[in-house]
C-alpha cells in the first residue's frame, strides 16, 4: 500500500513541477505601440531567438488602452500579464496599489540610469525600492527650424512670449508653414502640451499642501498664452496628436514645436523620411516668469505584482535596459536611452547630435505631481483646456471648472 | 399547444432560458443598480453607500449633461436621416431597371464593414488637408470643412458616416415591407386615377408605417449606444463635443475607476433607452391595432 502511495506523491509533485515548468516557460508583455512598441518588438524578437523555448505573447496597445489593460489585470487578479510597460505618470497609482513587483527583491536591476527617471522607477520617490527599470529616457523639448529662424534674423525664443512674436513673424513671412505646433488632441496630449507654459508661467495643479491649484493668476496667464499660439498653428491642431506634429516638423510644415519628444525625433535627421535634415534644433522649452523646467516623461517597463513568471520577466526586463541593447534600441528605432552613459556614446552622439543637450534636460527634469490620481487629474484638465481651445469655454470659466473637478478627485 | 396545458413542461422548457436571463441580464444590471449608491473603485469590496450622491455628482457636472445631450442629438438626426435615405432607397431599387442588382450590392457594402474600419475610412475623409471630402470641395473653388474639429459640426460629421454605414439597414427593413403590398392595390389606384404622390400617401406609406416603426426603433436604441465610431474619430472631442454617454460611463469605470459614478451614469442611461424602446414599442402596437 506504502509503494502506490509513494508513487501517487512523486506522480503528483512531477505534475507540479511540470506545471511551474510550464508557466516559466511563458511570457506575456503588454506595451506600448508606435515607436516604443517597434523597440520592445525588436527587443522581444532577441529575446525569442536567445530563448527559444520561452512561448512570448506581446500585446501592442495605444496609451489609454494600455493603462486600462494593466489597471483591469491587477484590479481583477487577472494573473494575465507578467511585464509591462508603463509611462512615469502612471507609476505613483501602480506603486501605491502594489500592482508593480519589487524589482531589487526579485533580484534587482543592474545599471546607472538617469537621475531624473531612476527617481520615478523607485517608491518612495527616489529612495524606495526600485518597482520599475526606465526604457525610454522621454524628456519634453523644444523644436526649432533653425534654418528659418537665421533666414529672417531672428534668435532662437526663451520665453513664450518670444516664441508667439518668432512664431508670428515666420508665418506670415514663409508661405507654407505655420510658426509653431503642438498636440491639441483632449486628454493626455493636449496637457503634456500646456504643462511646459503653466509651468514657466510659475502655475502649478497640484499645490504642495496637495490641493488643486488652477484658480490662480499664474494659470490663467499661461492659458491665455496657450491660447495665443492657436491662430499660429495648422489649421486642426485640436487633433494633432505626436504623429501629425512628428510629420508637420519633418515634412517642413511647422516652424517651431512647442513639445518635441526625443523619441519623435529618431528620423529627424534621416535623409530617407526628412525635409528638414540638419536643420531642426533640441532645445529646452523656453521660460516666463520662471526659468525653463523640461518635462519628464519616461516610459518604464515593470514586472505585474501577480505575475506568474516573475523571475522571467525580470530577466527580459534586464535583458531590454542593459547597455548593449539600449544602444542597439537607439541606433535601430531612435528611442532615446535611460543609462546616462548612452549619452556620451560617440556612435549615438553621432546619429543624435542633440544628446549632448537632451542629457542635460534629461538630468534636470521634472516630473509631473506625484499623485495616485493623476491619471483621473490629466483627463479632467485635458478635456477643459481642449474647450478652451476650441472655445466651447472661457480660459478663466475652464480653469474653474477643471479646479473643482480636481479637488473632487483628489479628496476621493 | 400541448405544453400550454402542463405548465411543469412549461417551466422545464422555459428554465434554461429563465436561468440564463437571470444571470446575465437581471443579475449584472442589479448590481449595477446597488453599485449606482456606494463610492467605489472596483466592486462591492470597500465600497461605501452614499445614497444619492452619485447621481447628484452626475447632474452637478457639465460633463454628463453635454453627454446625454449629444447622445440624444446623435440618435434623433441620425435615425432621422437613416430612416429617410433607406426609404429613398427602397422606393428606387424596387423598381425595375439597368443594374439594379449591382447597384443593390453597391448600396449594401457599407453595412457588412466593421464600425473600426468605417470609423477609419471616414477619419481620412474628414481629413481637413489631404481628406477626400475637403478636397473635392477644392476641386470646386469651395473652402474645406473642419469636419471633426469644429465643435459645432463634429457630432454632425460622424452622423454623416453613420448614417453611410446604416441607412442601408434601413433599407433592407423598408423594402421588405415594399416588396409586402400587394401590387393589385396600386394597380386599382392607378385605375382610378391616382398620380404617385397619392398612391405612395394613401397606400405605400400606411401600409409601409409598421416596417417604419420596427427599422426607426432599431436605429435609435443603436445610435443611443453610439461608442466606438466616436472613440475611433474624435475621443469624444473637441472638447466634449461629441462625448456620449456610453463614452462616458466608459471613462468614468475604465479610465477613473470611479465605479459607484459610471453605475449611476449607467442607470440614467439605461432608463433612458428603457422609456425610448416602450415609447416606440407602445406605438407600434397601436399602428398594428388599427
Amino acid at each position: 500500500m506504502r509503494k502506490p502511495i509513494a508513487a501517487l506523491a512523486v506522480a503528483a509533485a512531477l505534475a507540479v513541477g511540470a506545471v511551474d515548468a510550464q508557466a516559466q516557460d511563458r511570457l506575456v508583455i503588454a506595451g506600448r505601440d508606435a515607436a516604443f512598441g517597434t523597440a520592445l518588438a525588436r527587443m522581444v524578437e532577441a529575446y525569442q531567438q536567445r530563448n527559444p523555448s520561452v512561448r512570448i505573447e506581446r500585446l501592442e496597445l495605444p496609451g489609454g488602452p494600455l493603462y486600462e489593460r494593466i489597471a483591469l489585470n491587477a484590479r481583477e487578479r487577472a494573473r494575465a500579464l507578467d511585464v509591462v510597460m508603463l509611462d512615469d505618470i502612471w507609476a505613483p497609482e501602480f506603486m501605491a496599489n502594489n500592482w508593480l513587483a519589487d524589482l531589487d527583491r526579485l533580484g534587482g536591476v543592474p545599471g546607472t540610469f538617469v537621475k531624473s527617471a531612476d527617481a520615478v522607477s523607485r517608491n518612495p520617490v527616489g529612495t524606495g525600492p526600485r518597482f520599475a527599470a526606465p526604457m525610454v529616457g522621454n524628456v519634453a523639448m523644444f523644436a526649432y527650424r533653425a534654418d528659418l529662424l537665421a533666414k529672417h534674423g531672428l534668435q532662437a525664443p526663451r520665453s513664450w512670449t518670444e516664441v508667439a512674436a518668432v512664431a508670428r513673424t515666420i508665418q506670415e513671412r514663409e508661405p507654407g508653414v505655420a510658426g509653431v505646433a503642438f498636440r491639441g488632441i483632449r486628454g493626455n496630449p493636449i496637457v503634456t502640451g500646456f504643462l511646459p507654459i503653466l509651468g514657466a508661467f510659475g502655475g502649478e495643479i497640484i499645490d504642495s499642501q496637495g490641493r488643486a491649484a488652477l484658480d490662480s493668476p499664474a494659470a490663467l496667464a499661461a492659458l491665455e498664452q496657450f491660447l495665443a499660439l492657436r491662430p499660429l498653428a495648422p489649421r486642426g491642431v485640436e487633433t494633432w496628436n505626436a504623429t501629425e506634429v512628428r510629420e508637420a516638423m519633418e515634412q517642413g510644415r511647422i516652424a517651431m514645436s512647442a513639445e518635441f519628444w526625443p523619441g519623435w525625433a529618431g528620423t529627424l535627421d534621416d535623409a530617407s523620411r526628412s525635409r528638414v535634415v540638419g536643420n531642426v534644433n533640441l532645445v529646452s522649452p523656453p521660460g516666463q516668469t520662471r526659468g525653463p523646467a523640461p518635462m519628464l516623461g519616461a516610459w518604464m517597463l515593470g514586472v505585474a505584482a501577480d505575475s506568474p513568471n516573475a523571475a522571467r520577466a525580470l530577466d527580459f526586463i534586464r535583458f531590454v535596459v542593459s547597455a548593449e541593447n539600449q544602444k542597439r534600441i537607439a541606433i535601430e528605432t531612435g528611442n532615446p536611452p535611460t543609462l546616462a552613459a548612452l549619452y556620451a556614446d560617440a556612435d549615438l552622439v553621432r546619429q543624435f547630435r542633440w544628446y549632448p543637450a537632451q542629457l542635460q534636460a534629461l538630468e534636470n527634469a521634472v516630473a509631473r505631481p506625484r499623485i495616485a490620481q493623476w491619471n483621473r487629474v490629466e483627463a479632467i484638465l485635458g478635456e477643459h483646456l481642449q474647450m478652451a481651445l476650441v472655445g466651447q469655454a472661457q480660459p478663466r470659466e475652464a480653469l474653474a471648472e477643471a479646479n473643482r473637478e480636481i479637488q473632487r478627485a483628489i479628496a476621493r | 399547444m400541448r405544453a400550454l396545458n402542463r405548465p411543469w413542461l412549461l417551466l422545464v422548457l422555459l428554465a434554461p432560458a429563465a436561468a440564463l436571463f437571470l444571470l446575465l441580464t437581471v443579475y449584472p444590471l442589479a448590481r449595477v443598480f446597488l453599485l449606482s449608491f456606494a463610492a467605489s473603485d472596483h466592486g462591492f469590496e470597500g465600497a461605501r453607500f452614499v445614497g444619492l450622491e452619485n447621481y447628484a455628482e452626475l447632474l452637478q457636472g457639465r460633463s454628463f449633461r453635454r453627454a446625454a445631450w449629444n447622445t440624444a442629438f446623435f440618435a434623433l438626426v441620425a435615425t432621422v436621416a437613416e430612416v429617410l435615405v433607406g426609404l429613398g432607397l427602397a422606393l428606387l431599387l424596387d423598381r425595375a431597371f439597368a443594374f439594379r442588382r449591382a447597384l443593390t450590392l453597391v448600396v449594401l457594402a457599407p453595412y457588412v464593414l466593421s464600425t473600426i474600419v468605417v470609423a477609419a475610412i471616414w477619419r481620412a475623409w474628414f481629413h481637413y488637408d489631404v481628406g477626400f471630402l475637403n478636397n473635392t470641395l477644392r476641386a470646386l473653388g469651395l473652402d474645406g470643412v473642419p469636419w471633426l474639429f469644429d465643435p459645432n459640426i463634429a457630432l454632425l460629421s460622424i452622423a454623416l458616416a453613420d448614417v453611410w454605414q446604416n441607412a442601408p439597414f434601413c433599407f433592407l427593413i423598408l423594402y421588405a415591407g415594399l416588396r409586402s403590398v400587394p401590387p393589385e392595390l396600386y394597380e386599382a389606384a392607378r385605375i382610378d386615377g391616382a398620380g404617385a404622390w397619392l398612391r405612395f400617401r394613401d397606400i405605400t406609406l400606411p401600409l409601409l408605417l409598421p416596417y417604419l416603426f420596427v427599422a426607426a426603433l432599431m436605429r435609435t436604441l443603436d445610435a443611443f449606444k453610439l461608442f466606438d465610431k466616436v472613440y475611433a474619430m474624435t475621443g469624444g472631442g473637441p472638447g466634449n463635443a461629441t462625448e456620449t454617454l456610453s463614452m462616458h460611463v466608459h471613462r468614468l469605470a475604465f479610465r477613473f475607476f470611479d465605479i459607484g459614478l459610471a453605475s449611476a451614469a449607467a442607470v440614467a442611461m439605461i432608463l433612458v433607452a428603457g422609456t425610448l424602446g416602450a415609447a416606440y414599442a407602445v406605438q407600434l402596437l397601436r399602428s398594428e391595432a388599427r
